[in-house]
């Protein structure tokens, strides 16, 4: 079978989408009435929950609190099931532990931590169904989790990935399109003050390209923010109409 | 911003996979029909005014084609009076699995504007998207994809408003879906059938390719093959071992026997012989073939016989084979694996060039094509231009080849002249050879600088002036692509100063545009005799980037401070502009050098050029560097019918050699830079060592005349190359050098970050590339890029430092290369033809270059002509011969014994009996040998001018 | 385990109301708290399903395998399970927290499902002795308040029910080799027979008597509790005490019984909800996580 052809002729990608389309987003919050903030996140096939703790009291040892400020503790993980090849488990391999330090980082810089010194905050994601831009699924999820928790933060945290076909930057890509080579960015945005929070990037790029690679996932980040703010709003709607009654 | 609306889930196994696609609907895909109103479509890319001239559909039609009309009749869809198709996107994909060429060249006819080919995403288009039912195959979800496209397209088009008569039109030879799309109310016809309604173009119907259908027709139910087995049978006998994979190899010389070559592990590989129709089962060279091995026992020899495929008649040979075959032979030395075709991996058809065999009977519309490669066996055409292609050149594509048929059916594709004309015959070997050498497209075009073009201020603003410098070129006589000029001047200091200038076409060919794309396509320039083929358009090659003598030209320069040592103080890189002060051709070079009269800038500066070389060529031979030799030939063309009027062997001056020496001087030194720059992605050039056993053919020839040729390094060879001379015999080393070119390797481009050993054999340099000829070669254009970056000259782009795209360009760069030379050698030979053609019957001396089993080969150093003496002919009993292999030597009848090397007398004539294949014959005429010799013919009347 | 702390005040309240038949939610000590099932959740599985059960959450994925079957049964095929006791469900789990836990569930899930007379083990083999379906039940706990195996059980089920195994064809040359070829049309696939699994209601004993469906509340009250796996047919295929307390023989008896009962009576409906949902097709609007 010949390669697959990310983009055609045409400007269709292999699931329909031209380039700069994301995928069908849908999200709920407050999926689980134990934690104290959830969220369920789908971009595509990829579907990941999130869940927050806290703020509370430093779990285990007290040396980990900080003093002007609260821990972001992260756990990613992926149910040994989401992925097309079984994993033997969830977490705690490299990968896992690699995507938990960049949940943190993200969320330490969109966190308002200085409001709760010496406690400590959860942030627990899992993802169900892996078709790429997990990272991204995960961030989203996460966010919405945090607002649904109530914890303040400066803004929105949107979250998308890009990648390159023919010269075209593509936005949000999906399994097929990660692999199928070329290079994928992961892009966290602060959309209101444009500042990023995390970028990162593993394959080689050519400088020129970096730009457009860039701009592609800013822009897809900002498409997310619209949604997500949607969704944040119809929550408060549906909650505000069940507790008037 | 999210478009799409609904979307349903595409669920495929790979192995025990699961995978799971999302597949998107949209409403956004337009019809691409100019009629249309309710699509939202900037530029339609189909007519309003689709008018075929057709006996069925007598109003205007768009045709849409299903999957195998576009693999099987893609002759037909590229021809200029098909227009306005709409090519589905299921048919493209299915399209794209089956076959790369067919793909490539749709894709080719989609881009062209004036073929109105627009491509309907119907997969994605909501109305259009069909999902997979329960018991429906893969194939028959297509054919309904394929018709519920079309029924949407015919509903679409009902409803705009001035579509008049406009219709679409379902082509399909698969008669189920015919009649199914009948039933859905499509207008549906067989390819064949619309073809031959077609008013204005009758001539369209020599070019349908042969469908099953029809080749029932032609020979009866008699089935002469056993069947190929399925890929997945294959497959799995590969795995376990009962089936070999192989590449298949038809032998030249005899129609019943082929090898396959099966890649082994590492370097070695097996040989499967081949024998008989039946075993061969239709399996064409190249393919990539699954053989199963017959038991030791049957194993057989491989037969000497030459046997041409040459009955009148097409039908049913077969009875005849069984006795062609030769008994096997008894010696079990001299048995090999031998096998049979169980299938066909991969058909690597292409089409072939050839003539047309008329059939006997007067009226047939079928006939027998013979290629021009004797790999190939006829192909069975249809046309009715019979009698108009007979003795012209012409294109056939293969079709298929039925189990019941026992020739491939092909298809007419193209005439391209009468046979033994130099245009036709050239346009044959450029085709056969795969050199790209159409005219440049307007698109190309369009990148070439404007005229009148003139070298800016910004220009000289970037570059170092350089126009002061007594700067020469020296090249052939006749060369306009002027790639490189040189100066040399003495500094205060004392020591020198050498600059090596280089057209500098990389300021032309911007990275990515077309032009660069066609440069890169076609690799390098193609010189033919009397005939070039450029890899640039004229006005760069000829002209703006051709260092010519007193304009300015932009050039990249490679300047060196040496001492009178030739040893390099200091290397410096940069762009230039230079004004050259003479062309000089080599022997003008050489004479202003010779002549101590002259004291002019220009010949002070050859002659400090000239003293450096020589001591850089000594230490490089010193290094162990190889000086081989081919024996080259050059055509006196006649200016005004271009025919070769004379021919001489190419001569060496030291000015020849002079230039060389700075070539290779700057493509070491620019070799160096590039790669300490660019570890990854420096595109190099190296020469492997070849294998000792190569040289086995060397050394036994050296030592029949009691010299011991070494092997065991380049330097060993070369020293013990340049101690191999017999005395009375000047002529030797230079045979010994022939030898010893045909024992080495290709030199091949490579890019540094995908290899390790860079080494450059017959240079001796641990690391090489070509820097100095970028008119003509594209891989030089590519290390000026990588070098401009070096020297923060120019900027870097992607493709530029991607080590895979420049792994793929090597390949292409090696292929074109290699085929360009085998043109080349096949120009000549058609152009000793031409020459010989006129002149009789010819006695020559010669050499003795190699001694075969019933053969000597025999060099005629005069005319750089090679030729072989056979000793056994077809049919007719030989004469008594003995070989010994170890000499090697040949006696024939017990009266005379060939060695290698030995002088001999023969005559040498055109054979012309066969118009495909004229060859030169050559006829022993001393020694005499009764029975084998010949006696000298009469003396010509007219002597030919050669004697002189 | 995740558990609750509730106070002294608490538990006589709960006990006094299970007495009394009237437990804390107004169920009475027979009855299940509203459930939530559905199956084909996780598209990328070969068999999926999700219970919620109060604020109980499991998720349930199964992927087949080809593997070689195991020594001593050549001509079966067999299930895997792994218990996934995730921090999402309460971060006593993050890290390595759950790994304990889950080790025990899946433990007795393997005990209770593994085995042929619950599911059809032949025919997952597929080429006796060198290939067989390893079907990987994968549960995902995703919040916890009490009653994980009941949950569990039921999810299994469905999932089972839910999951479709490609069809393969054992393709043999004339040399005896032997290839697994995968069959073309997607519908083509293979299902389980699920009549015989069973379903584990785990009692509760709360004062002198039993509870089905404990919440952690509940839990709390309780020393011990029996875990009774129950075929459709009302057949018991395996009864385990779970906690630290100890339990009489009459009560395990009297627990038996109702767990009996109550099995059989799950069943049906859960049956009952599966084929409907089955009959949809395509046309059910899948849900998950979503509403």
């Amino acid at each position: 079978m010949a390669g697959l052809e990310l983009l055609s002729d045409q400007g269709y990608r292999l699931d329909g989408r031209k380039a700069s389309e994301l995928r069908k987003v849908q999200a709920r919050m407050g999926v689980f009435g134990q934690a104290d903030g959830s969220a369920y996140m789908e971009q595509g096939n990829t579907k990941a929950l999130a869940v927050v703790y806290g703020p509370h009291e430093v779990r285990g040892s007290r040396s980990k609190s900080l003093h002007d400020r609260a821990v972001i503790n992260c756990q990613y993980s992926m149910a040994t099931f989401s992925t097309a090849e079984r994993k033997r488990r969830p977490h705690g391999d490299r990968k896992s532990s690699e995507m938990s330090l960049h949940l943190k980082q993200t969320f330490e810089a969109a966190v308002l931590t200085q409001l709760y010194p010496r406690s400590q905050i959860d942030i627990y994601v899992k993802i169900l169904q892996s078709d790429g831009g997990n990272y991204s699924a995960c961030v989203n999820a996460a966010t919405l989790a945090l607002v649904d928790a109530g914890i303040p933060m400066r803004d929105y945290v949107c979250a998308c990935t890009a990648g390159f076909a023919e010269g075209t930057a593509l936005a949000d890509l999906c399994h097929a399109e990660e692999t199928g080579g070329g290079t994928a960015l992961s892009l966290a945005l602060l959309p209101r003050s444009q500042s990023i929070a995390l970028v990162q990037m593993d394959a080689r790029l050519h400088q020129d390209h970096l730009d457009t690679l860039m701009e592609a996932a800013m822009e897809a980040c900002k498409g997310l923010s619209k949604v997500l703010d949607s969704v944040v709003r119809q929550h408060l709607q549906e909650v505000s109409v069940l507790s008037r009654d | 911003m999210l478009k799409s609306k609904t979307f349903v889930k595409k669920t495929r196994s790979g192995g025990v996979l699961k995978i799971v696609r999302e597949h998107y609907l949209r409403d956004d895909i337009w019809c691409g029909s100019e009629v249309c109103t309710e699509c939202k479509d900037d530029s339609p890319v189909l007519q309003r005014d689709a008018f075929i001239q057709s006996r069925l559909c007598t109003y205007p039609h768009y045709l849409i084609p299903d999957t195998n009309v576009v693999l099987h009749q893609i002759d037909i869809l590229e021809d200029p009076v098909m227009r306005n198709v709409v090519i589905l996107q299921t048919v493209l994909q299915e399209v794209r699995h089956r076959s790369a060429p067919v793909y490539k060249r749709i894709k080719d006819a989609i881009h062209e504007k004036e073929k109105h080919f627009y491509t309907f995403t119907n997969e994605h288009h909501r109305e259009t998207f069909v999902e997979r039912e329960q018991g429906e195959s893969a194939n028959d979800r297509n054919d309904r994809a394929i018709r519920v496209a079309a029924l949407w397209y015919n509903q679409h088009l009902r409803k705009a408003p001035c579509a008049g008569e406009l219709r679409v039109v379902l082509l399909t030879n698969d008669q189920a879906n015919k009649e199914k799309a009948t039933e859905d109310g499509l207008l549906a016809y067989r390819c064949e059938e619309y073809i031959k309604s077609l008013i204005g173009n009758p001539e369209l119907v020599d070019r349908l390719a042969l469908t099953s259908n029809e080749q029932n027709e032609i020979t009866g139910g008699r089935v002469l093959f056993p069947e190929h087995l399925p890929l997945s049978r294959i497959q799995t006998g590969i795995k376990n071992g009962t089936f070999l994979q192989g590449t298949f190899r038809a032998n030249r010389d005899n129609y019943l026997e082929a090898t396959v070559f099966v890649h082994g592990e590492g370097e070695d590989g097996t040989e499967v012989l081949l024998q008989g129709l039946q075993n061969l089962n239709r399996a064409v060279h190249q393919d990539i073939v699954a053989v199963e091995l017959f038991p030791r026992e049957r194993w057989a020899a491989p037969s000497a016989a030459v046997l041409e495929d040459d009955h009148a008649n097409d039908e049913d040979a077969e009875e005849e084979e069984a006795e062609k075959l030769e008994s096997p032979a008894l010696e079990t030395s001299m048995l090999k694996p031998t096998g049979r075709v169980v299938g066909i991996i991969k058909r690597n058809w292409r089409p072939f060039c050839g003539m047309l065999t008329q059939s006997q009977i007067k009226e047939a519309t079928r006939h027998l094509f013979t290629p021009a490669d004797r790999h190939i066996p006829r192909i069975r055409i249809e046309t009715r231009q019979a009698s108009a292609l007979v003795g012209h050149r012409i294109i056939v594509a293969i079709d298929g080849w039925p189990r019941n048929s026992r020739y491939p059916n092909g298809h007419f594709v193209r005439n391209l002249g009468g046979a033994g004309d130099k245009e036709t015959e050239t346009e044959v070997l450029l085709l056969e050879h795969d050199v790209p050498h159409q005219p440049f497209s307007k698109a190309v075009l369009s990148f070439l600088p404007r005229m009148p073009w003139a070298i800016t201020e910004e220009d000289l603003k970037v570059r170092a002036d350089l126009r002061h410098l007594c700067v020469c070129s020296v090249d052939p006589p006749g060369c306009t692509d002027i790639d490189d000029a040189l100066h040399c001047r003495e500094l205060d200091n004392g020591n020198l100063e050498v600059g090596v200038h280089i057209a500098d076409v990389s300021h032309f060919i911007r990275p990515g545009n077309a032009l660069d794309q066609e440069a890169a396509n076609r690799g390098t320039t193609v010189y033919l005799c009397g005939k070039r083929i450029d890899m640039v358009p004229e006005l760069l090659s000829s002209d703006l980037c051709s260092l010519r003598s007193n304009v300015d030209r932009l050039a990249f320069s490679c300047v060196w401070e040496m001492n009178r040592n030739a040893e390099i103080i200091r290397t410096h890189f940069t762009k230039s502009v230079i004004n050259s002060k003479a062309s000089l051709t080599y022997a003008e070079a050489q004479m202003r050098i010779d002549d101590a009269t002259m004291n002019d800038d220009i010949t002070n500066s050859l002659r400090g050029l000239n003293a450096l070389a020589k001591i850089l060529k000594g230490r490089r031979i010193e290094k162990g560097a190889l000086t081989l030799s081919s024996p080259e030939v050059r055509f006196h063309m006649d200016s005004e019918t271009h025919d070769p009027i004379d021919l001489q062997t190419k001569e060496l001056k030291d000015t020849n050699s002079m230039v060389e020496e700075f070539m290779l001087l700057a493509n070491i030194s620019v070799a160096q830079k590039i790669y300490e720059e660019f570890s990854e992605c420096a595109l190099l050039r190296k020469h492997p060592a070849p294998p000792l056993s190569n040289y086995d053919i060397l050394v036994k020839a050296a030592k029949s005349r009691d010299l011991e040729i070494h092997t065991d390094s380049a330097k060993a060879l070369a020293d013990s190359l340049n101690a191999a001379v017999l005395g009375g015999f000047p002529y030797f080393n230079t045979l010994l050098r022939i030898l010893a070119t045909r024992c080495m390797m290709q030199a091949i481009y490579f890019c540094s970050g995908m290899d390790s050993d860079f080494r450059h054999y017959g240079l001796a340099s641990p690391i090489y590339t070509h820097f100095t000829s970028p008119i003509r070669r594209y891989s030089d254009i590519i290390v000026h890029r990588l070098l401009a970056v070096a020297i923060n000259a120019d900027g870097t782009y992607p493709d530029l430092m991607d080590k895979h795209k420049q792994s793929t360009l090597c390949n292409n760069l090696n292929y074109r290369h290699k085929m360009a030379q085998y043109a080349q050698r096949a120009s000549v030979a058609f152009h000793t033809q031409l020459f010989f053609k006129n002149k009789g019957i010819l006695n020559e001396e010669g050499f003795i270059l190699f001694v075969r089993k019933n053969a000597i080969i025999i060099l005629i150093a005069k005319f750089g002509l090679e030729g072989t003496v056979f000793f056994k002919n077809k049919g007719k009993p030989g004469p008594k011969l003995s070989f010994d292999s170890e000499g090697p030597s040949l006696t024939v009848e017990d009266q005379h014994t060939f060695h290698m090397f030995d002088k001999v007398k023969v005559t040498v004539t055109l054979d012309a009996s066969n118009i495909q294949h004229q060859k030169i014959r050559m006829a022993l005429v001393e020694p005499v040998i009764a029975g084998v010799s010949v006696a000298w013919p009469e003396p010509a009347a007219k002597k030919p001018k050669l004697d002189r | 385990m995740a558990s609750v702390q509730i106070s002294e005040a608490e538990k006589v309240y709960i006990m006094h109301g299970v007495r009394d038949d009237l437990r804390v939610d107004g169920r009475g000590c027979e009855d299940y708290r509203h459930m939530e099932i559905e199956t084909d959740v996780v598209s990328n599985t070969d068999g999926s399903a999700k219970v919620r059960m109060g604020h109980t959450d499991v998720l349930v994925g199964i992927k087949a395998e080809l593997r070689r079957p195991r020594p001593n049964v050549p001509d079966e095929g067999y299930l895997e399970f792994f218990v996934d006791c995730s921090a999402n469900a309460t971060p006593e789990f993050e890290g390595r927290g759950g790994e304990e836990l889950g080790v025990e569930l899946s433990n007795t899930l393997y005990k209770v499902f593994n085995s042929h007379r619950s599911l059809d083990l032949r025919s997952l083999c597929v080429c006796p002795g060198e290939h067989c379906w390893v079907l990987y039940v994968d549960v995902l706990l995703l919040q916890c308040d009490g009653n994980l195996f009941d949950a569990m059980s039921i999810a299994i089920k469905a999932a089972l029910f839910n999951t479709r195994i490609p069809k393969v064809r054992v393709l043999e040359d004339e040399e005896g080799g032997k290839e697994i070829e995968l069959s073309d049309d997607p519908y083509d696939c293979l299902r389980l027979r699920v009549d015989n699994i069973p379903c584990i209601v785990t009692l509760c004993k709360v004062g002198h008597r039993h509870v089905v469906d404990a919440t952690l509340q509940e839990k709390a009250c309780s020393a011990a509790s029996l875990l009774v796996a129950v075929t459709p047919r009302g057949a018991v295929t395996c009864v385990r005490k779970l906690g630290a307390g100890s339990l009489d023989p009459d009560s395990i008896f009297e627990m038996t019984e109702t767990g009996k009962r109550v099995g059989k009576a799950l069943h049906a409906p859960l049956m009952e909800l599966l084929q409907k949902d089955e009959s949809l097709g395509k046309k059910r609007q899948k849900v998950g996580f979503l509403a």
